[in-house]
């Protein structure tokens, strides 16, 4: 019983740790806090839901919904975010308030073009359920755990093994010095945008496989839940939001099993987020040395 | 001519900090920029390096007007900084800061010689090359940054306070290293507030008070001028 609560809150986890490390991956570029990439995460499940819709091929889904939502977030830079940060001695809310009327917008705009209805994926797997033991696993799981993985390996190789993941992490720490040993970093923002909307946008799809609904309020919730994923793993710090977002799953669905405290499920992360930074103010994960 | 500068005026708001300062580097040159602290040094070099916009007049590099390309570029041109502070990536490993010099180079064979080179260099640096920068201790920081910079094997080089927190012995080390590297051919323009040291180990000087050269001459001329003497070198 135990053990199958633990790999419900895993599941959950995946699919928050995946949409907040776009978050994550803005700030610890550009400094600035990024809800709208809750929108990426609608926008990723609609396109892929309508991609499924035409094509039935769930891979083609993923693929095509994580690029074209990774290019928009590029877009989204470029139009946006650029020239607001561009501007000199820039109160740190202003970048804030414009992530906020973007999301307000594009969850809009979603709703205008699709409607304002539930969609179902419906996506049909051979077997309804695996039985493991005495545990119960659905092909859905092992669809979200399986993905999740190999996007953060990926995302791990990138980061640690190529150039440009060597130009993120020196962009991310001192981003003026970055420049001046001929980075472009400019390069290192589209980059963070292209995986942060890409990989929201398979939180998105994965949701609605998962519960099989989508609409376009799907990324009211994460839009605050990811700030508490992203400040418990330590503000830009993509390892300590994997470890932060699978603890977030699992606190919310052990919780609310083992302990009814009355409270709605989604309130559980704020309460875990407010004891962890009184206890621990940098987050759970910190990075030494910011000199 | 290998660096320009021509009536560069910068400022921070409504703060002006440099104005309108001209000054030129030649080829294989070693210039020491002097000046007590607040007067702009640091601000120039940063120009120089393209990290701080300029309000006005130009900066001309190897015939380039540089003056607005952005901070990336001029390092693509070969031009390598060690900024004030040090400043390594604390978070990376020492390789990793030594691959970042060499980020421009295309050619990876070509930034793994350089690299074997500063290790030459500075033997201690290879004996560290997989520890994070930040477990250094000071001097040892101020080796990677001047490695990091020489990755790129640069045609002219900008120092922004080698001295600055360093113990004595370390200061003398590393001011002999600049020298040695001038005299293996690399153009340096110094910015520091050690003038005594500074102005040993350059051909020409520049005097630097509140946002204006006030003095330029050879570095002898000036280790012997009464003004400097009194203001900077404490005779």
């Amino acid at each position: 019983m135990l053990l199958q609560q633990l790999l419900n809150g895993l599941v959950i986890g995946c699919v928050y740790a995946l949409t907040a490390m776009g978050a994550t991956l803005i700030y610890g570029i550009l400094r600035i806090l990024d809800i709208a990439n809750a929108a990426a995460y609608v926008i990723g499940a609609y396109i892929g839901w309508y991609i499924f819709d035409l094509t039935h091929n769930i891979v083609l889904a993923f693929v095509v919904s994580m690029l074209l939502t990774g290019l928009l977030g590029v877009v989204i830079h470029r139009t946006i975010y650029a020239p607001i940060l561009s501007k000199p001695r820039l109160m740190p809310i202003i970048p804030l308030v414009a992530a906020v009327g973007l999301f307000t917008l594009t969850s809009d705009i979603v709703r205008l073009i699709a409607g304002g209805g539930t969609k179902a994926y419906n996506l049909k797997f051979d077997t309804d359920v695996y039985h493991l033991g005495g545990l119960t696993i659905t092909p859905q799981w092992i669809l979200i755990l399986v993905l999740t993985c190999m996007l953060f390996l990926v995302l791990w190789f990138i980061l640690n093994k190529t150039k440009m993941g060597l130009a993120w992490r020196a962009t991310a720490e001192d981003a003026e010095i970055a420049q001046a040993m001929g980075i472009n970093t400019k390069s290192a923002m589209a980059l963070s945008y292209i995986i942060g909307y890409g990989f929201a946008a398979a939180a998105g799809i994965m949701v609605g496989v998962l519960y099989n609904s989508i609409t376009p309020a799907l990324g009211d919730v994460p839009s605050y839940k990811m700030l508490a994923v992203i400040v418990l793993g330590g503000l830009g710090n993509p390892v300590g939001t994997v470890l932060a977002g699978i603890l977030v799953g699992l606190a919310e669905t052990l919780i609310s099993v083992y302990l009814p405290i009355g409270l709605p499920k989604d309130s559980i992360a704020f309460i875990a987020l407010i004891i962890i930074l009184l206890v621990k103010p940098d987050g759970l994960i910190t990075r030494k040395n910011k000199a | 001519m290998m660096l320009q500068i021509k009536d560069l005026k910068v400022s921070f708001g409504q703060m002006d900090v440099l104005h309108g300062i001209s000054l030129d580097v030649n080829e294989g040159e070693l210039i020491s920029v002097i000046g007590p602290n607040g007067a702009g040094k640091t601000t120039l070099i940063r120009s120089i390096m393209g990290l701080k916009e300029a309000n006005g007049g130009s900066i001309v590099y190897n015939g380039t007007d540089i003056t607005h390309l952005p901070a990336w570029h001029r390092a693509q041109l070969g031009i390598g900084y060690v900024p004030e502070g040090r400043r390594v990536f604390g978070n990376l490993s020492v390789e990793e800061n030594l691959r970042l010099g060499g980020y421009q180079l295309k050619d990876e064979a070509q930034k793994q010689k350089n690299i074997s080179q500063v290790y030459e260099m500075f033997p201690r640096l290879k004996e560290r090359s997989g520890q994070l920068a930040r477990t250094m201790s000071g001097g040892e920081q101020q080796m990677l940054a001047i490695g990091r910079a020489l990755v790129l094997t640069p045609k002219l080089l900008l120092i922004d306070e080698v001295s600055m927190g360093l113990m004595p012995l370390m200061v003398t080390t590393c001011f002999k290293i600049i020298k040695d590297l001038n005299k293996q051919g690399i153009t340096v323009l110094v910015v520091e507030q050690n003038a005594n040291k500074a102005l040993k180990i350059a051909h020409r000087g520049y005097v630097l008070e509140t946002g204006n050269i006030v003095l330029s001459d050879t570095a002898e001329n000036l280790r012997t001028n009464d003004v400097v003497q009194k203001a900077y070198l404490g005779s």
